[in-house]
């Protein structure tokens, strides 16, 4: 195991900011820990980066006690964090040798400042540089080390689309290099696309734990299927099919069912008989975003993500 | 099994020796890039010097049993020069690199704690060296600064022993600094009022004693006192004021205890 959480606590004075977290993270996983602003997330990494105190229970990373501070910890942890300031007055390629100094086996620069796609900016200085080569930078940083575990707290936040895909197939790469990840986000697609496991985390307690595909019984919830009503016909009209519920809103019909492919068979026979053609035709399950937002009670608080689902 | 330890104990030192001798040299790259924070540090002292050198038209100070003014100015601007570039740039620039997270980021690397918090103090000490050479040249050459060889070892102890004293304190003093645009405030706070009762602009004498006896607590009057001693020619021997050595090194203890306090907990709980 590259990371052992168990029964973590910490309180700020009367706060409770972490209430008994407790996970596993394997060698070669990417973890991501998911979760609105305030559920604890950042707590927890900076105590697994041994940047905050814990006020109970068992922490390990790569078998150190981070609240130990040690040498052997740091020499095989990389940390992007999630503001975090650059001697200003030096320029890429003379930090890269700066923080690489540090280390007994750092990597060769030009090969991380082409993971991170910024050789053309290696003689820049850092006041330079735009806002997503910065966090670019953090990251050339945190690698220069060639560390085994990567802590990454909300690397794209702030990126524009392109950045975001960028910073995702540099991270894809470095999960192919057999890289430990350990990742914080409040993006649901970000969590999607990288993670193996993924913690969603809520008041400061983990409220499910899993894959992405699984998580929250997704894979085992039933499909929506999609359309709309053609002109002059109601509930009424619709073939005999196997659903959960069926709602109609104006044109909109939504049919959640656990039976997609009897009911799609039902539904497009009938409309085929009927020469009826149905738009926006489309089946899904729902996405980790309905789950979380369900699993995190943001959905109440919004009505109109409820009006989005109906 | 002892004997393998204290062998590769040793070849660590010597490396983090090293990396030490590496960190002065990209401290000193950068803090030399950048003009306005050289200049700043630079331009005041050297400016002080001038104006108040100007003031003076080859008076004897009386009060001094009749020394030159310059004899007295020129090593109270020197101790200035020293607090200036130690005491106030340390705790301003660290306050900047603590509010900035280059501190938390430090402290995330493989590099030990104190080897960082020792490149940035040798570093430091680079600069003051610099400047008080500059100020002790201008001095002999523009205001005829009386300056024996036989002094120099109390030049130089006294110049260490401040440098030592107000490091230590300008980087323990950030954790009484709440964030990093007050950073200068508090700095003049504490070094402008102390140095007007501490002989660094003018003799003192004349003050009340009340006055007097705050000052002689701090470590201003200790490092303006031993410099005018230094450079005083009346005096005969190596220089070495030896009141004002001991009030700067319990300075220095209690500098290097501030120090800690400041570096001993993690970053992420210094918020």
């Amino acid at each position: 195991m590259a990371i052992e959480v168990r029964d973590l606590r910490r309180s700020y004075g009367e706060v409770e900011a972490v209430r008994g977290v407790s996970f596993e993270v394997a060698r070669g996983e990417v973890f991501c820990l998911l979760g609105p602003n305030g559920a604890g997330k950042t707590t927890t990494v900076e105590i697994l980066e041994g940047y905050r105190e814990r006020s109970g229970g068992e922490v390990s990373v790569l078998g150190f006690d981070p609240a130990h501070g040690e040498r052997g910890m740091r020499e095989r942890v990389g940390i992007v964090l999630q503001q975090c300031g650059i001697q200003r007055d030096l320029s890429v390629a003379e930090l890269l040798e700066m923080y690489g100094r540090y280390h007994l086996r750092p990597r060769p620069i030009d090969e991380v400042l082409e993971l991170v796609e910024l050789g053309a900016k290696r003689d820049e200085r850092v006041q330079e540089l735009s806002g997503g080569q910065r966090r670019r930078l953090d990251l050339a940083l945190a690698l220069i080390g060639d560390p085994e575990l990567i802590f990454l707290d909300e690397p794209t936040t702030g990126f524009d689309p392109a950045a975001r895909h960028a910073a995702w197939s540099a991270i894809r790469s470095l999960r192919a290099l057999g890289k430990t990840m350990f990742l914080t986000t409040h993006f649901m697609d970000e969590a999607q696309q990288l993670a193996d496991r993924v913690a969603i985390m809520r008041d400061g307690e983990i409220i499910a734990l899993g894959s992405p595909d699984e998580l929250g019984g997704r894979d085992a919830r039933p499909a929506e299927i999609r359309f709309a009503l053609p002109r002059g016909l109601t509930l009424e009209d619709l073939p005999l099919m196997p659903y959960e519920r069926c709602l109609v809103d104006g044109e909109r019909a939504l049919i959640v069912t656990a039976e997609p492919v009897v009911a799609l068979q039902l539904l497009t026979g009938w409309a085929i008989d009927h020469e009826l053609a149905l738009g926006h035709l489309s089946v899904s399950q729902p996405t980790l975003e309905d789950i979380y937002l369900e699993l995190t009670g943001s959905v109440q608080d919004n009505p109109s993500r409820q009006e989005a689902i109906a | 099994m002892s004997l393998v330890s204290g062998s590769t104990a040793r070849v660590d030192l010597r490396r983090d020796l090293g990396l030490v001798g590496w960190q002065i040299r990209y401290e000193q790259r950068a803090y030399w890039r950048n003009r306005g924070r050289g200049l700043f540090t630079f331009v005041f002292p050297l400016m002080f010097l001038v104006i108040f050198a100007s003031l003076d038209k080859g008076n004897h100070i009386s009060a001094l049993g009749g020394i030159p003014y310059d004899d007295f100015l020129v090593p109270g601007i020197l101790a200035y020069a020293v607090i200036a570039t130690t005491f106030t740039n340390l705790s301003i620039q660290t306050a900047i690199l603590r509010d900035q997270g280059v501190l938390k980021r430090m402290q995330g690397t493989p590099l030990p704690r104190w080897a960082y918090v020792a490149a940035r103090i040798a570093s430091t000490v680079l600069v003051t060296g610099v400047m008080a050479l500059v100020v002790i040249v201008a001095g002999i050459v523009v205001w005829g600064l009386h300056f024996r060889i036989g002094a120099l070892p109390g030049v130089i102890v006294t110049l260490l022993l401040g440098a030592a004293a107000f490091t230590t304190l300008g980087i323990g003093l950030v954790r009484f600094v709440p964030n990093a645009e007050t950073g200068p405030v508090v700095v003049s706070l504490i070094v402008l009022p102390i140095s007007f009762i501490s002989n660094v602009w003018f003799p003192t004498n004349s003050l009340p004693s009340a006055l007097r006896q705050i000052a002689g607590v701090f470590p201003i009057k200790a490092l303006a006192d031993g410099l005018q001693y230094a450079f005083d020619p009346r005096n005969h021997g190596a220089g070495l004021d030896r009141s004002a050595l001991q009030t700067l090194a319990i300075w220095t203890v209690i500098g290097i205890y501030l120090m800690l306090r400041f570096l001993r907990r993690p970053q992420g709980e210094q918020v």
